[in-house]
């Protein structure tokens, strides 16, 4: 079975409707779509619309949840200041024009999805806010895979595509228990981890990999191989929408570059402690 | 020589406290840090006792740095000012009926010092937290998996992590390890790179006042990485004294 994952469309109908013909192209059976359906962008309503006629299995994003709980985090929810400040106004601004259906369903999305050996969440399975970037410690990647109990777990959020393959991990543990007046219990025991795979599926209307391209995965069930893609799409058209609408023209700026300098600073492992 | 005393979970039990003062005083190596990981209170009005203590430590005793515990964070989510809006784990572990008493029993007075508590210290290469990392519920045990040992360390990159959570004196030593990986992008395939993990340890410190007339707590050499676990039976049941 091959199947299509898409994340962070972030209200670029645009991309988004260029991604799906693509999608079309390559004969997918199914579609897991990684969240972020809102914010940034000038059409969350029609994007939500689009999903959900389409019946897109979806989990929860970090923007689905801040417009539907409201912006309750921290600022640290944000990888640097200027990141917070830039998205408090798209919050704002997406907050007012969203019709309350869209809210309803965005409120109802749950935060991971699972198909046999797969796993699919918006940031990590701890927190839809944590970016799980390329150059992670091998061994934090590789925890977060199985705390899911799957053998690829398919994240977006950082808006930049990859393919991270962890094996032949192990490690030596010795543990000593019980008290200063008894013997203490010790044991000495080996713990080796089978091989995992972390698929970043990108962002279909936000990308920030240095180009315009929408991107987004293909996965083959059969042959488990990933074929990372890149789509042009209309992005001019975006751009004049975002200015049209009101939105900070920044995003519009980098949306034409595929880049985002905000995100490059600060911490980004750092992780809202709500 | 620097000697830390590492202890949590008092409880309420002042008794219990006041026994591992005294054991501590006892040391031949003075003790020069006091670190209590939370937990110093629960549902019993005896814990303004032990706020009234800990804050007011006497001559010659050290200055108790004091972080929060599951306990302090209950009292703080009824007082609205915890990480969550509900005390769903109080009432999931101890029933609803505790809520009433927790509130009773910590006076309004202290709730500000409670809420000022840090979550956690970083001394040295060492992290000293009630929970973990993740949070004040988080149980470190000698069963956690070695991967989420890792883990909980390598959020903070401590070599040393003193936790009180699950209330047991363990060591945890994470010897040695390695895994390799390899990225994929748009643009390249990195080949495949082997991360090495360092000796780092999980050390569980104990419970001073959970078990009645039993208290464990934990000194530590941080330059030696040295650390004992101690046992202080108090009461009238100690030793060979009468009941």
């Amino acid at each position: 079975m091959k199947i299509a994952v898409i994340s962070c469309i972030h209200g670029n109908y645009e991309a988004l409707n260029e991604v799906l013909l693509d999608i079309d192209r390559h004969q997918v059976e199914q579609i897991y779509c990684l969240g972020d359906l809102v914010g940034y962008g000038p059409y969350p309503n029609a994007v939500v619309e689009m999903i959900r006629s389409l019946d897109i299995p979806t989990c929860q994003g970090c923007w689905d949840e801040d417009v539907v709980e409201g912006l309750n985090a921290c600022e640290c929810s944000y990888p640097s200041l200027l990141a917070e400040k830039r998205g408090r106004l798209a919050h704002e601004w997406t907050n007012q024009e969203i019709h309350p259906e869209t809210r309803s369903f965005l409120a109802q999305l749950p935060l991971s999805l699972r198909d046999g050996n797969l796993c699919f969440v918006h940031g990590s399975p701890h927190s839809q806010h944590e970016y799980m970037l390329p150059d992670m410690h091998a061994f934090t990647a590789m925890e977060r895979v199985l705390a899911t109990g799957a053998d690829t777990l398919f994240c977006g959020h950082t808006h930049i595509p990859y393919v991270r393959q962890l094996e032949s991990g192990q490690l030596q543990v010795r543990v000593s228990s019980g008290q200063s007046s008894q013997r203490p219990n010790q044991q000495t025991s080996n713990f080796s981890a089978p091989l995992k795979r972390i698929v970043n599926a990108g962002s279909v209307g936000e990308p920030r990999h240095g180009r315009t391209n929408a991107t987004y995965v293909l996965y083959d069930a059969e042959t488990e191989q990933v074929t990372l893609r890149e789509v042009e799409y209309d992005y001019q058209k975006t751009c004049a929408a975002i200015v049209e609408k009101g939105l900070p023209s920044i995003f519009a700026w980098r949306l034409a570059r595929g880049l985002e300098f905000a995100e490059r600073a600060d911490d980004p492992t750092h992780v809202c402690e709500r | 020589m620097v000697i830390w005393a590492i202890l949590s979970g008092i409880e309420g039990n002042l008794a219990a406290y006041e026994a591992v003062l005294a054991d501590i005083k006892r040391q031949r190596q003075p003790v020069e840090e006091l670190y209590i990981l939370g937990d110093i209170i629960a549902a019993t009005p005896a814990s303004a006792n032990v706020i009234q203590r800990i804050r007011s430590p006497r001559d010659h005793e050290p200055e108790p740095q004091v972080c929060r515990g599951w306990w302090e964070e209950q009292l703080l989510i009824l007082h609205g000012s915890g990480r969550t809006g509900e005390p769903t784990e109080l009432i999931e572990y101890y029933g609803a009926e505790q809520v009433k008493a927790l509130w009773d029993a910590i006076p309004r007075s202290t709730v500000n010092w409670i809420q000022s508590l840090d979550f956690g210290f970083f001394e040295l290469d060492c992290l000293l937290i009630h929970g973990s990392t993740v949070s004040v519920s988080d149980e470190l045990t000698p069963n956690t998996p070695p991967i989420q040992m890792l883990d909980r360390l390598m959020r903070m990159d401590a070599n040393y992590l003193f936790c009180g959570r699950s209330g047991l004196t363990f060591q945890y030593e994470i010897q040695q390890g390695s895994i390799t990986s390899s990225v994929t992008t748009l643009d390249h395939t990195a080949p495949p790179q082997a991360t090495l993990v360092k000796p780092r340890q999980v050390i569980g410190v104990g419970n001073v006042g959970r078990i009645p007339g039993q208290a464990t707590y934990t000194l530590y050499n941080p330059y030696a990485n040295q650390v004992e676990f101690r046992t202080v039976r108090y009461g009238p049941r100690k030793g060979f004294q009468s009941i």
